[in-house]
This record gives structure tokens, sequence and C-alpha cells, in this order.
């Protein structure tokens, strides 16, 4: 064929790639309209009556056996394997808890108590002191 | 051509304001439910119910949980103070407890599931037909009470030997006793938080056989061994209260009055922070009766402690509390 | 002679003008999206009010007083923790009560097995009702000392989840 008229295929070739992109950039933005949490699933979601529950229960049973080595003492391991058990069977979620010795902060003896809880979603660690 | 079609189809996607059909009250409502009943306000110490007409503006948050670690146990006090629509008006309502750009309409009422319904406050609007709306389930912590009356007769009665004119009754608060993290936080006493109430009833017992009434001299508050000056008087009910006999009259730390049945010293936290206390600190409240010749013999350190016998702590009260928003 | 450029002008023209108002027409039609109504409200302000009951059920009214909520499980009380439970439950500032229904369930270990054990019944407004919210709280079990044995969580020291479903109906 004659020479081929090559005049402005570059701008032609630029609007195609502009239409793709404003094509893929308008998709996008229009479904994330879609996308979202409201705040009560946000509410929902998020354990706090559990946690507390949890810390709720392991005070008591600080408070009962304090930092006795549940090996040793049978009724200690068992209150403890409830709390670990059931909460994986029952609440989803993976639980573990480690009291250490004795410490005597601001004019009072504590024990330390650290926490672990793992729902899956929300992960909480913490180290409190229990008087 | 196809591709602007698509795009232009989108193209709402792009301009339209994201409009939700309605605005999700029942959240702000939930938050509003959180900070009341979880949170003990800001500032903490000192208490935000403490604080007068001219320092309002320092409270930020107004909560009305007794301390962070005791949620949903609220405190009389900061009940009382909430509910005070002559002290918070609707903006305060709003920028210390609802928060938000918008300007909510609310109504948050409390109400006592005891016999008595004792608490019973509502702040606010009227619901219209759709709002949102939560509701907590609460319990409520008074302050406690030291009463002595005729049962004590015999511990706190001096002999009669003594021959000086003046006999002194003292209180004592030991916050090394008082002040203890051991105990839960609903139940504990803390003379910077909450009033504290000395009553001491049956005063016809602590006299002595032909007396009518002694002379109350004065009340007057010391520290280990140096007394505190106290610059308030029968006018200043927010610090402290003192009744006599069952008068409805107030009196000034310095009554010079006869007592005859009864004397009530309430004494509440703005006067209590006055005297720099800390969690080793030893509060002494000393009564002084001057008569000539002396008419009571009454004598001895009472302890404002956490025996039941020294110090009665009412019962927690269940209550519910709501919360409107539209 | 009639010249065909211009007539394919002319249609290109009218095409053009066509698939404009056809992609205006498009973007008027749809010029409104709605997120989705909150579905799960009634279901957060049940849990929040679950959780509250609970909690307080299981706070003595004065230091080393009667624990209202071990005391239903140790006992075995149905009946009375059902009245306890719906009695704060549906409890409002003012107006007529709520209608509020629950059932509860405690979960106990047994050696390697978890168990159930059904305290508090549904009643009739079990079917056809609005989807229900589950609130747990642990509950501190002593060593029993009775003679009687405690049915049917055995004699020793343990923690149980004390599980009510409730509903609104």
């Amino acid at each position: 064929m004659a020479c081929m008229n090559e005049e402005g295929q570059w701008i032609v070739l630029m609007g195609l790639l502009v239409a793709v992109g404003l094509f893929f950039l308008a998709l996008i933005i229009n479904q994330s309209a879609l996308v979202g949490q409201t705040t009560a699933e946000g509410v929902l979601e998020f354990p706090k009556n559990d946690i507390r529950d949890l810390r709720e229960a392991i005070f008591d049973y600080v408070d009962k056996y304090g930092n006795v080595d549940a090996a040793g003492n049978p009724s200690a391991k068992a209150v403890r394997d409830d709390i670990i058990a059931i909460s994986l069977d029952r609440k989803n979620a993976v639980v573990d808890f480690k009291v250490k010795d004795r410490i005597y902060i601001s004019g009072q003896w504590a024990y330390p108590v650290e926490i672990h809880y793992n729902n899956g979603v929300t992960e909480y660690d913490e180290t409190v002191y229990r008087y | 051509m196809v591709a602007l079609i698509a795009v232009a189809s989108m193209v709402p996607g792009l301009l339209a304001g994201l409009q939700s059909s309605g605005i999700d009250y029942d959240a702000v409502a939930y938050r509003t439910g959180v900070i009341l009943v979880e949170d003990p306000g800001w500032p903490v110490d000192p208490p935000w119910e403490t604080y007068d007409e001219n320092h309002k503006d320092e409270i930020e948050r107004i909560g009305l949980a007794v301390s962070r670690d005791a949620p949903n146990i609220l405190l009389s006090t900061k009940i009382e103070k909430f509910f005070n629509t002559s002290f918070f008006d609707p903006e305060d309502y709003r920028s210390k407890a609802i928060f938000g750009d918008i300007p909510y309409s609310y109504n948050i009422t409390l109400r006592s599931l005891d016999a008595e319904g004792t608490y019973n406050y509502a702040t606010g609007d009227d619901t219209p037909p759709g709002y949102g709306y939560i509701r907590r389930v609460v319990k409520i912590k008074e302050p406690s009470v030291a009463v002595i009356d005729g049962s004590f007769k015999d511990q706190y009665t001096t002999d009669t030997e003594d021959t000086s004119t003046s006999r002194n009754f003292t209180v004592r608060f030991d916050f090394n006793r008082l002040i203890t993290q051991s105990i839960d936080p609903a139940y504990r006493i803390d003379p910077r938080a909450e009033p504290v109430n000395i009553t001491i009833t049956d005063f016809g017992e602590f006299l002595n056989g032909t007396a009518s009434y002694a002379t109350l001299e004065s009340v007057t508050f010391r520290r280990g061994s140096s007394s505190i000056p106290f610059p308030y008087d029968e006018s200043d009910t927010d610090y402290y209260t003192l009744r006599i006999d069952n008068n409805p009259v107030l009196y000034s730390p310095e009554p010079g009055v006869g007592v005859s049945s009864s004397i009530s010293l309430v004494l509440k936290p703005p006067a209590t922070s006055l005297f720099n206390l800390g969690p080793t600190s030893i509060l002494d409240v000393e009564f002084k009766f001057e008569d000539e010749p002396p008419a009571t013999n009454i004598t001895g350190i009472h302890y404002y402690d956490y025996n039941p016998t020294n110090v009665t702590r009412p019962d927690l009260k269940p209550a519910v509390l709501e919360v409107a928003i539209w | 002679m009639v010249n065909d450029s211009g007539q394919l002008y002319t249609m290109e023209g009218i095409a053009a003008g066509l698939v404009m108002l056809l992609t205006a027409y498009l973007i008027l039609s749809t010029t409104s999206i709605y997120t989705q109504g909150d579905t799960h409200i009634p279901d957060m302000q049940l849990e929040q009010l679950g959780s509250d009951v609970l909690a307080m059920m299981d706070t003595p009214d004065r230091e080393g007083g009667k624990n209202q909520l071990v005391e239903f499980i140790n006992e075995n009380n149905g009946g009375g923790f059902k009245d306890k439970f719906l009695e704060y439950c549906n409890a409002k500032t003012s107006g007529d009560l709520d209608t509020l229904h629950m059932s509860a369930s405690v979960t106990y270990r047994k050696e390697d097995r978890i168990e159930e054990h059904q305290l508090v019944g549904p009643d009739e407004t079990w079917t056809g009702r609005e989807s229900a919210v589950r609130v747990t709280r642990w509950v501190q079990l002593d060593q029993h000392q009775q003679l009687s044995p405690r049915q049917p969580y055995g004699q020793r020291a343990q923690a149980v989840l004390v599980e009510v479903l409730l509903w609104r109906a």
C-alpha cells in the first residue's frame, strides 16, 4: 500500500490509554461507595465485654490461688484449664494468663498478671497488677 | 466510545456525595452512654463535680462512673451534679458529654429500681417519634456515714476524775487504711472523691447526769499534730454542712451552741482537697466541748475505716439509664 | 452530483449527538447512592444491655455480700435467674416495661469434654422472633461443701460460662 498515514497515531494511542485509565479508576471509586463497616458492626466486632469479663475471671483466680504453681495444685490447674478450654470452645478465643511472684509497689503487695487474648480479629495483651 | 459511555455512567459515583439514608443517631447515643456509664470524666483529681461556676470551662468530659476500673458503678454526687440544670446548660451537655459537629437534641434519664425511687432524673427535650437510643443498667454508690450512737457510750466516755473544762472527741481518717487498692472501687471510701458524714446521735447518753446540753465550742481539723485553718463558714454549703439537734439551721465551725441530741457534719471533697491529703495522710476532725462544769465526758478517737460497726456503707442501688439522641 | 462526504459528516454528527444525549440521560438517572441501612443496631443495643445486666447481677450490693449470679448457678435456680434477669432487662425510666425474652445455658468442663446444661428454656416466643443476641459471663464456683451433689457441675471448684440468649418479641 502507499505509505500509511502515520500522523496523529500518537494522539489516538494516548487517547485510548487515557480512556482505559479513566474507566479503571471510575470503576474502583464507584464500587468503593458500597464498601465499609457501619458503626454498629464495629461495636459488635470489638470484644469489649468479653475482655473485661475475662479480666474479672482471671482476677478471681488470682485472688483465690495467687501465683501457686498450677502443676502442683490440681484445683488451681483445673480452674485454669476451665477458663482456657471453655474460651476456646464457646468464645472462639485463645486465652492465656500467667501470674508472677508478688512485688511491693507503693506500700502494698501486688501480683503482676500477664493476660493474653486473641479471638482471631482482636488481639489483647496486658500486664496488670492485682493487689 | 464504549469506554466513554461506561465512564460516563460511573461519573455519579465520583461526584455524588455519599449519602446514608439517615444520620446514625444510635451510634452517638451509644457513645454518650459509654461516656456516662463507663468513664469517670475528666478531670479526675480533683473530681470534675467539685468545680464551681468559675472553673466550669476546665471540665472536659462529664462521666458518672466511680472510677475507670469500676464501669457501670455510678457515684451519686456525680449524678446530682450532672442533672443540675442550673449549673449545666444544653450547650455544656453537647460539648462535654455528647460531642460531635451537629447540635444534637438529647434526652437523658436515670431512674433507680428500688422501691422508694430515690433517683429519678431527666434532662433534655421530649422525644420525637424516631430517635437513636441506648439503655444501660447500672448500680449507684452513695457516700458512707459514720454513726456514733448510744452503743458507743462506754467506749467513748472518760472517767469523771478529769477536772479540766474541755472535752475533745476525735474522728480519725487514716488514709493508709482507707486508700487501699485491694478494696474494689465500688466499695472504697475516698474522702477526696466523695463526701463523708459524721453523725453523733443519742447525745443524751454522753451527757453527765444533771446537764441537759453540752456546748460544742468548735470543730477543728488537724493533720498530724498541726491544725489546719478552715476558712469556710455556714454559707459555704458546697464545702461542708454542720447541723446540731435536727435544727434546719446550718452552723459555722465554731458554733458555741448547746447540743442535746445530735451533731451531723458532712465534709465534702472541695474542702478535703484544701487539706492536701495523700495516701499516707492522717486527718483528724476534733469536736471540742467546753462547759463550766463539764457537761459531758465524751472522749476518744473514732476511726473512719472499713469496719462495719464504725462506718455504714449504703448498699449499691440498681438503676437504669436511657440516652435518646435525634 | 450529490457529494457523499457531506452526508457522512451529517450522519456522524447525528450519531454523536444521540450518544451524548444517551450518556447525559444515564448520568442524570443515577445521581445518588444510598448506603445500606444499618441492620445491626438492635443487635448492638441488646448486646450491651444484656452484658450490663449480667455484670450487675454479678456485683454484690455490699462488700462481701451476696453475689446473685453465683447463687443462682450454685442452686441451679433457673426460675429465679430468669425473673431477676428480665426484671433488670425490661426496666425503663418511664412508661411501660420493655418486652424482652431470654433463655440461658451454662457451659462447664468435665474432664476432657465441654458440656452444656440448660438453665432457662425458651418460652413460646421462641419461634418467629427477631434475631437473638448472645451474651456471656464467667462465674467462679467454689468447692461444693454440702453432702448433696451439685448437679450437674460436680463438687470441684471450677469456672463456668453462663450464656444468655436475648431477643425482643
